[in-house]
C-alpha cells in the first residue's frame, strides 16, 4: 500500500517543532493570512465542502455545526475540546505535544470563521507538560501578532485562554465542558438550548476537538475538495488513529479512514502486530466507548460508518487498545465498567444508577462469584440506560453499555465458562464480604 | 390556548407550560422527582419520559419518535402529540424505580416520609417489588446539616429540589452536590450550615424521606395527621399553609400552593411559630371577679352577663365612656362582631387598634433581589391581620384611637369601660398599663395569656389560637384570606367566634363564612375571599 503523506502530523520528529518560527519556516500560518482575505461565509463553505467530519468521537460535521450559530449574534465563543479523557486515547496530546502551532492556527481560523471573539482551549488538568507547550506557544503567537487585536495587520482580532479541567471525563462532553470553564459542577446540560445558541456564558458558542480544528488549516491552504478527496466518501480527510496494548509499535499514527483495523494493528509502519507470544484476544477500536471487535472482526474499516456493522456505536475516537490471550475477558469487563462507574457525573437516574450496578456486577462476577443471569441483567441494564435514545442528558451512557453489551454478548461463552468454573462455596463467601 | 393529544385525548392547556403541567392537570399521573413548577427544570430524574411524535427525518411522516422525552422539559404546542401509556414508556418508570431502590436502605418503618413518600408511591403504582440485585448496598451517610434539619444520604433520590431551592429561591446556597456518580451526596459546606430563614421548604420539596425536619422527627406517623387549609398568622403576607394535626395537637405547618401570596413557599418563623398553641400556661377558662370574689361562669351564660354588664354601665354611667381594643390577631369576622356589639350599647365607642408588632425589615428572597425577582417576602409586621382590623374600624366609622393614646387616656381615668383584646402569641403589652387598667369600672380582657390587663379585668375571656378558630384574615395587600379551624380549644375554653356570635346577639354555631355573608351587606369587599387553587392531583 502507498505510503500515505503525514498531513497533521507532518511536524512530527522535526526538531523544535512547537517553536513558531520552525512552523513557519515550514508553510505555518500561510493559511492563516489566507482565510483572513476570504470572508467567514467562504471559509465555512469550504469547510463544508471538505465535508470535515467532527474528530472527538460524534462525526458530525464541522461546517454545518457552525452553520446553526444564530445570524443575529453580536458574541461568539469557540471551545477547543482538549479533554480527551476517553480511556486508551492520546491523538489530540501527540496533535499539542509535537504542533501546538498549528492547532492555534484552525482555532484562529475556525474563530474568524465563525467571528468569534474569545476562544478557550480546554485541556485534562493531567496535561501538564502540554499545557505549558501549548502556553508557550499562545505566548509566542500573541507576541508575534498573530493572536490579539488586529491579527496580523487585519481587522479581525482573538483572544485565546486555555481553561484546565479538574480531572472528570464528563467535562469532555461539550455542554459539561462548558459548565466546567463557568467554574461551575462539571455536569452537562439539557438541551435545548443547544452550545450554538446558548453556550458559555450563555453566548452562542461552537465546540470543536482539537484535531477537527487542526485539520482547518490544511483544508484553507489546499482546499475542501482536496481534503474530501482523502478517505472514502463519508469520511473524508487525514485521520490520526491510536493503538495500544501488547503491539510491537503502540503509537499514534496517520492515515485515510480507508485503513482496517487489521492495518492499524498489522502494518509495519503501525502498530506491527502483536508483541512476540502474544495473541490477540479482541480489541476496543474506537476508544472503550465504541464496544469491542473480536479477532475475527479486524477487517472492520475504521471510518465512521462500518462500526456499526460490527454491534458498535461509531469510530468514537479512533484509538485501539489491544488486549491478549492471556487477559481474562471478565477482567476487560470489570475494568470498563469501573470507568463509567466512577466518571458518571450522576444527575440522570439510569446513567448513575446503571452504571455503580453494572460495575457491581461486573467486579463480582472477575471475583468468583458471577452468575449467568447476571449477563442477562448486564444486557437488560445496557439496554435499560443508554441504549434506548433519550434516556439521559449526555451520550455517556450510550458509550457505558456498548462496550458492556458487545463483551458480553461476543464473549458469553468464555464469560458462562469462567462462572462454571468457580466453587460454589467461594462465590457464596465472595458474595457475602464484597461490596 | 394550546391543543395537544396525550395517549390520543386531546387536552387543551395555557401555552408556555410543559407537558408534564399539562398531563398533571388535565389527570395524568406522570412519576416525576426533579421537576417542580417553583424551580429551574433539571429535566435529570428522567421518571417522566414520554414518547413523541415527530416527522421522519427523511420522508417527514409523522411517527412516534424512537426517542424518549422528557415530558418536565418539552414545552406544549398546537399539534403536539405524545403518549405515556406505551410500553417503553411504562418499562423506563419501572426501570428507573428499581434503579433507585438498588442502594436504598428500605427503612420504611422507621422513616418520617413513609405514607407520604413519592418513592413509596412511585414504586408500587410503577415499579417492581422486587430488586435483582444481590450485591451489598452503597451505603452513605445520616448527616446532622442545620439547627432545624437532618440528611439521611442513604434515602436520597438525588433529584437537586433541595439543591436548586438554595440556589434560586433562598438565594443562600447552602446545599450542593458532592462526589460522581452513585457515590453522589446532598452535602452543606464545612462550617456552613443549612439556616436560613426559608430552609425548612426543602423538607417539603424533599420527595423521600431524606430530608427531615428534627421538630417532626418520630413525632407521628403522617397517616394519623389530618391537614386542614389555613393561613399563617405570622407575619402580613399570611402564607396559605396546611396544619397538620392529630389528637388535638399540631404538628407541623406545611405551605399550600397560592401565586397570589407565596407560591409554594412559607418562612420558618412562620412553619415553626406554633409552639404556643400548646402552652400550658394559656388562659383556658372565663373568669368573672366581683370584688376579691372569682368565679367560672357557664359559657352558656357568658353572653347574656357580658350584655348586662356593659348594658347596666352604660345605663348607670351619665357620660360613660367605652373603648375597644381590637387585636390585629383577630378574625376580621370576630372584630366585626365585637364592634357591632359594643356599638349597639355604646354608639360612641372608641375603637382602638391594638398594637401592630414591627420587627426589623421586610426580608426579600434571593437575598438583593428586587421586582419580579423577588421570589418570597418575610413582611416585619408580625400580625396577619392589620388590614383587616382597618378596613373594620373604617366601616365603623365613629372615633378611633391609637394604642398608645388609649393607654394615655385611660391611665386619665378617661374611660370607664373597656373591652381589650389580644391573643399575641408572644407577651404584648409592652409599657406597664396597670394603672390604666385600674381605671376601668368595667374591663374585659380576652386573651390567651395573663398580663396586666387580664390581672385587672372583671371579666376574663380565654382567647383561642387561630388554628382553633376560623375565620379571616386580610393581609398586607388587603386579599381576605380564609383559614379553617383545625383543632378544639384547650378544655374549659370556647371559640372566640362563637361567644362573640352570641354575645352579638346571634343565635346558632358561628362560621366564619356565614359572619362574612352578613358583613358583605354592609362591606362589600367581604364578598370575596381569596382561596388558594386546587393542586393537580399527581402533583408534589
Ligand atoms: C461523555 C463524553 C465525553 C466526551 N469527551 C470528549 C473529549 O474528551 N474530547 C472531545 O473532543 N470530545 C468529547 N466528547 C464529544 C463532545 O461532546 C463534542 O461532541 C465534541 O467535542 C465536538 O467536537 P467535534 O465536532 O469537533 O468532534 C465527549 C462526549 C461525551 C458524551
Ligand atoms: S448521562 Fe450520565 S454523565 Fe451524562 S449527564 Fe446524565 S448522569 Fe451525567
Ligand atoms: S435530599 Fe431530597 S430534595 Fe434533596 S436531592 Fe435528595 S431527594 Fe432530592
Ligand atoms: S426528568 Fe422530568 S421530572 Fe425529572
Amino acid at each position: 500500500m502507498a505510503k500515505f503523506e503525514p498531513i497533521l502530523l507532518k511536524n512530527r520528529g522535526v526538531v523544535n517543532s512547537t517553536a513558531l518560527k520552525v512552523y513557519e519556516s515550514r508553510g505555518g500560518y500561510q493559511a492563516l493570512r489566507k482565510a483572513l482575505k476570504m470572508t467567514p461565509e467562504t471559509i465555512t463553505e469550504e469547510v463544508k465542502k471538505a465535508n470535515l467530519r467532527g474528530r472527538g468521537g460524534a462525526g458530525f460535521p464541522a461546517g454545518v455545526k457552525w452553520g446553526f450559530l444564530p445570524k443575529d449574534r453580536t458574541r461568539t465563543l469557540l471551545c477547543v475540546n482538549g479533554d480527551e479523557s476517553e480511556p486508551p486515547t492520546f491523538c489530540n496530546r501527540v496533535l499539542m505535544e509535537n504542533d501546538p502551532h498549528q492547532l492555534i492556527e484552525g482555532t484562529i481560523i475556525s474563530a474568524f470563521a465563525t467571528q468569534a471573539q474569545v476562544a478557550y482551549i480546554y485541556l485534562r488538568v493531567e496535561f501538564h507538560e502540554v499545557f505549558h507547550i501549548v502556553q508557550k506557544a499562545i505566548d509566542e503567537a500573541y507576541a508575534a501578532g498573530i493572536l490579539g487585536k488586529n491579527i496580523l495587520g487585519s481587522d479581525y482580532s482573538l483572544d485565546c485562554y486555555i481553561h484546565r479541567g479538574a480531572g472528570a471525563y464528563v467535562c469532555g462532553e461539550e455542554t459539561g465542558l462548558i459548565e466546567s470553564i463557568e467554574g461551575k459542577r462539571g455536569q452537562p446540560r439539557i438541551k435545548p438550548p443547544f452550545p450554538a445558541i446558548e453556550g458559555l456564558f450563555r453566548l452562542p458558542t461552537v465546540v470543536n476537538n482539537v484535531e477537527t480544528l487542526s485539520c482547518v488549516p490544511h483544508i484553507i491552504e489546499r482546499g475542501g475538495d482536496w481534503f474530501s478527496s482523502i478517505g472514502p466518501e463519508h469520511s473524508t480527510g487525514p485521520k490520526l488513529f491510536s493503538i495500544s496494548g501488547p503491539v510491537k509499535n503502540p503509537g499514534c499514527y496517520e492515515a485515510a479512514m480507508d485503513i482496517t483495523m487489521r492495518d492499524l494493528l498489522e502494518r509495519e509502519d503501525m502498530g506491527g502486530g502483536m508483541l512476540p507470544g502474544k495473541k490477540l484476544k479482541g480489541v476496543l477500536p474506537g476508544g472503550i466507548s465504541m464496544g469491542v471487535l473480536t479477532a475475527d472482526e479486524l477487517d472492520m474499516k475504521m471510518d465512521f460508518a462500518d462500526p456499526a456493522k460490527y454491534g458498535l456505536l461509531g469510530l468514537g475516537t479512533a484509538a485501539a487498545v489491544v488486549f491478549d490471550e492471556s487477559t481474562d475477558i471478565r477482567a476487560v469487563l470489570r475494568n470498563v465498567a469501573r470507568f463509567y462507574a466512577s466518571e458518571s457525573c450522576g444527575q440522570c437516574t439510569q446513567c448513575r444508577e446503571g452504571t455503580a450496578w453494572m460495575n457491581k456486577m461486573a467486579t463480582r462476577i472477575e471475583s468468583g462469584a458471577g452468575r449467568n443471569e447476571d449477563l442477562d441483567i448486564l444486557l437488560e441494564t445496557a439496554r435499560n440506560m443508554g441504549m434506548m435514545p433519550g434516556l439521559s442528558i449526555c451520550g455517556l451512557p450510550d458509550g457505558a453499555t456498548f462496550p458492556i453489551e458487545t463483551i458480553v454478548k461476543k464473549y458469553r461463552g468464555e464469560l458462562e465458562a469462567a462462572i462454571a468454573a468457580q466453587s460454589a462455596e467461594a462465590a457464596e463467601q465472595i458474595l457475602q464480604t464484597m461490596n | 390556548m394550546a391543543k395537544i393529544i396525550i395517549d390520543n385525548q386531546e387536552v387543551e392547556c395555557q401555552e408556555g407550560i410543559t407537558v408534564l403541567q399539562a398531563a398533571s392537570k388535565a389527570g395524568w399521573d406522570v412519576p416525576h422527582y426533579c421537576f417542580h413548577p417553583g424551580l429551574s427544570i433539571a429535566a435529570s430524574c428522567r421518571l417522566c419520559l414520554m414518547e413523541q411524535k415527530m416527522p421522519h427525518p427523511q420522508t417527514r411522516e409523522m411517527g412516534w419518535s424512537p426517542k424518549l422525552m422528557p415530558a418536565c422539559q418539552t414545552p406544549v404546542r398546537d399539534g403536539l402529540e405524545v403518549r405515556f401509556a406505551s410500553d417503553k414508556v411504562k418499562q423506563n418508570r419501572a426501570n428507573c424505580l428499581e434503579f433507585y431502590l438498588l442502594d436504598h436502605p428500605l427503612d420504611c418503618p422507621v422513616c418520617d416520609q413513609a405514607g407520604e413518600c413519592h418513592l413509596q408511591d412511585y414504586s408500587q403504582r410503577f415499579g417492581n417489588a422486587e430488586s435483582r440485585m444481590v450485591d451489598q448496598k452503597h451505603v452513605t451517610p445520616k448527616k446532622d446539616i442545620g439547627p432545624k434539619t437532618l440528611l439521611y444520604t442513604d434515602r436520597c433520590v438525588l433529584c437537586t429540589r433541595c439543591v436548586r431551592f438554595t440556589q434560586e429561591i433562598s438565594g443562600t446556597n447552602e446545599l450542593c452536590l458532592t462526589n460522581r456518580g452513585s457515590k453522589n451526596e446532598i452535602d452543606v459546606f464545612p462550617g456552613r450550615p443549612l439556616d436560613n430563614p426559608l430552609q425548612g421548604n426543602v423538607v417539603d420539596l424533599c420527595p423521600v424521606g431524606c430530608l427531615l425536619d428534627k421538630s417532626f422527627l418520630f413525632k407521628r406517623r403522617v397517616w394519623e395527621l389530618k391537614g386542614t387549609p389555613s393561613t399563617c398568622p405570622g407575619c402580613a403576607m399570611g402564607c396559605s399553609i396546611r396544619v397538620d394535626q392529630a389528637d388535638e395537637h399540631v404538628y407541623r405547618l406545611k405551605p399550600r400552593y397560592n401565586p397570589k401570596v407565596n407560591d409554594w413557599w412559607m418562612c420558618d418563623e412562620g412553619r415553626f411559630g406554633f409552639e404556643y398553641v400548646h402552652d400550658d400556661k394559656r388562659i383556658a377558662a372565663p373568669v368573672v371577679r366581683r370584688g376579691k370574689d372569682k368565679t367560672t361562669p357557664e359559657w352558656q351564660d357568658l353572653p347574656g352577663i357580658l350584655k348586662t354588664r356593659f348594658e347596666t354601665h352604660v345605663r348607670e354611667h351619665e357620660g360613660a365612656s367605652v373603648a375597644v381594643v381590637l387585636s390585629p390577631f383577630m378574625a376580621c369576622e370576630e372584630a366585626w362582631l365585637l364592634i357591632r356589639f359594643i356599638r349597639d350599647i355604646a354608639p360612641s365607642a372608641v375603637l382602638v387598634m391594638g398594637p401592630v408588632p414591627v420587627e426589623g425589615e421586610d426580608q426579600q428572597f434571593p437575598a438583593g433581589a428586587t421586582g419580579d425577582a423577588v421570589k418570597f417576602t418575610i413582611l416585619k409586621e408580625k400580625c396577619p391581620n392589620k388590614r383587616g382590623i382597618e378596613m373594620l374600624l373604617e366601616a365603623a366609622g365613629g372615633e378611633t384611637l391609637a394604642f398608645d393614646a388609649f393607654v394615655e387616656k385611660a391611665t386619665a381615668g378617661e374611660f370607664s369601660a373597656g373591652w381589650v383584646v389580644g391573643g399575641y402569641p408572644k407577651a404584648w403589652v409592652e409599657k406597664p398599663v396597670g394603672k390604666a387598667a385600674a381605671k376601668f369600672e368595667l374591663l374585659v380582657a380576652q386573651d390567651m395569656f395573663e398580663n396586666e390587663f387580664t390581672a385587672a379585668a372583671d371579666i376574663v375571656l380565654p382567647a383561642c389560637a387561630w388554628v382553633e378558630r376560623d375565620g379571616s384574615f386580610a393581609n398586607h395587600a388587603g386579599l381576605i384570606q380564609p383559614f379553617a379551624r383545625s383543632i378544639e380549644p384547650p378544655a374549659g375554653a370556647m371559640r372566640d367566634g362563637q361567644y362573640l356570635f352570641e354575645t352579638a346577639g346571634f343565635e346558632g354555631i358561628y362560621s366564619g363564612e356565614r359572619v362574612r355573608e352578613l358583613m358583605a351587606a354592609t362591606i362589600p369587599a367581604f364578598n370575596e375571599v381569596c382561596e388558594a387553587p386546587p393542586v393537580p392531583a399527581h402533583t408534589h
